[in-house]
């Protein structure tokens, strides 16, 4: 199992230990991560700026993948959900030799539609298999209840993630914390966006969907949420006193990313998760570390 | 070729069920955003009304009411498409031009700091600082 690491812009400055626990947790079961020193932005930022220039950035980002002959695994639900949408757009036959010329004034080959572009848990469902995940596991988290957030890119649309998982009732994230012998609990607001997008446009709004789930998993008494994308973490964790701030509470729900929980039941160390990252901190969690 | 990529026809087929707005979370915070007033708008052939509306801002993209559309319409994408074309004709929120500058100036959303990385045990980042003006300026010649 061998892909093409997509790290997108948020991930390497603010989600350091997303990306650390990534990475040894993909090295923990054999499957490499190449880095593509070329990759540029997903283009998401720029859809709000010109459609074209959005399409562009990111069909050079697949077209690179593409002459590595390797398909591109992201870990940024937004990055991943920005090039499998211009994956799905670039079906159209006109609008891809029309990007192709542009790609190749870039100095790019062109993009054919071969390269696939996945989240890095669905490939560790595809590809590694739920039953293999679960036979590395030597730190069963029985004792260990979480709350799963999804993000709203992770699954939608729908189409452009091939129909993955449902786009109103995901259940994959679930899936791989129960692998890891976890409880993951069902709760009210599950599919709430994070509200970050919003942030800096319409900050209240932003802030309170934020709190709205927060007080829910605080009020459930989860030992932690958990989470597969820098921008949701950023909203519940960096976020988290200002958000309690627009309902007059303050909460203390730590927050972890999947690939931690999975690291987690399989063995690794503090250091290898990232552990010194997380803002708020957990003696329970910190206690379930084996190394 | 917006309109084969979104099937602008498909916009007559809004009968304005409101579906997208009732499923929305901002609409429920905010009850003044109302996706649905958008589509009703645009498929009246106003659309320019849109491009001063500070509404369109507000979306999250969280595609819900994408995926719940009975009529099959890319609610969201639509209103992405707005807000690009609110760009392109000088509405340009401070968030936006903000980001803006970066990607022109730096080629990403936030700059590195490769010395962080490597404290952490991560590979260094390659920076490609003309990129995204380069992409920028060739959409522009066409
Ligand atoms: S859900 Fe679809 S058909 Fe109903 S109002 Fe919204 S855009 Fe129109
Ligand atoms: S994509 Fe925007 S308009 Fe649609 S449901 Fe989400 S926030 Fe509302």
């Amino acid at each position: 199992m061998r892909y093409a690491f997509y790290p997108g812009c948020a991930m390497p400055v603010k989600a350091l230990k997303y990306e650390i626990s990534t990475r040894s947790l993909a090295r923990k079961l054999g499957i490499e991560l190449v880095d593509v020193p070329e990759f540029g932005c997903c283009g998401y930022p720029a859809k709000s700026m010109d459609f074209h220039v959005a399409l562009i950035m990111a069909a050079r980002n697949l077209a690179l993948a593409e002459e590595r002959n390797m398909d591109i695994v992201g870990a940024c639900t937004g990055c991943v959900a920005t090039l499998s949408e211009a994956k799905e757009y670039l079906e159209d036959g006109d609008l891809r030799s029309e990007v192709n010329k542009k790609l190749k004034a870039l100095g790019v080959k062109e993009f054919t539609g071969r390269v696939r572009v996945r989240h890095f848990a669905r490939i560790l469902i595809e590809d590694y298999g739920l039953e293999r995940l679960r036979k590395e596991v030597v730190n069963p988290l029985g004792s260990l209840e979480f709350g799963v957030h999804y993000g709203c890119h992770y699954m939608r649309p729908a189409r452009a993630h091939e129909y993955f998982d449902d786009p109103s009732n995901p259940v994959t994230l679930d899936r791989l914390i129960t692998s890891a012998g976890a409880k993951s609990i069902d709760y009210t607001n599950k599919n709430l966006c994070c509200g970050l997008t919003i942030m800096g446009i319409s900050e209240d709004t932003g802030l309170r969907l934020a709190a709205e789930k927060l007080e829910c998993l605080s009020e459930r008494g989860v030992d932690a949420m958990v989470v597969a994308c820098p921008s949701c973490c950023i909203a519940y964790e960096n976020n988290q006193k200002l958000a309690g701030r627009t309902l007059g509470k303050a909460f203390n729900v730590p927050v972890l990313y999947f690939t931690q929980v999975l690291g987690l039941a399989l063995g690794l160390s503090e250091r290898e998760l990232g552990f010194e990252f997380n803002r708020i901190k957990s003696d329970k969690i910190t206690g379930s570390l084996i190394l | 070729m917006h309109g084969k990529l979104f099937d602008k026809e498909r916009l007559g087929y809004c009968y304005q069920c409101g579906k997208c707005s009732s499923g929305c979370d901002i609409n429920r915070l905010d009850p003044s955003f109302q996706p649905h007033r958008f589509l009703h708008l645009i498929s009246m052939g106003a659309g320019a009304r849109l491009l001063k509306d500070e509404g369109i801002w507000k979306c999250t993209t969280c595609f819900a009411c994408s995926e719940r559309c009975p009529q099959g319409i890319r609610v969201t994408e639509i209103l992405w498409l707005a807000r690009a074309m609110a760009v392109a004709s000088g509405f340009v929120p401070d968030l936006v031009a903000n980001q803006r500058d970066a990607l022109l100036r730096t080629g990403r959303l936030i700059p590195v700091d490769n010395r962080k990385r490597e404290r952490a045990g991560l590979p260094q980042i390659q920076e490609e600082p003309s990129l995204a003006a380069r992409i920028f300026e060739m959409v522009r010649k066409h």
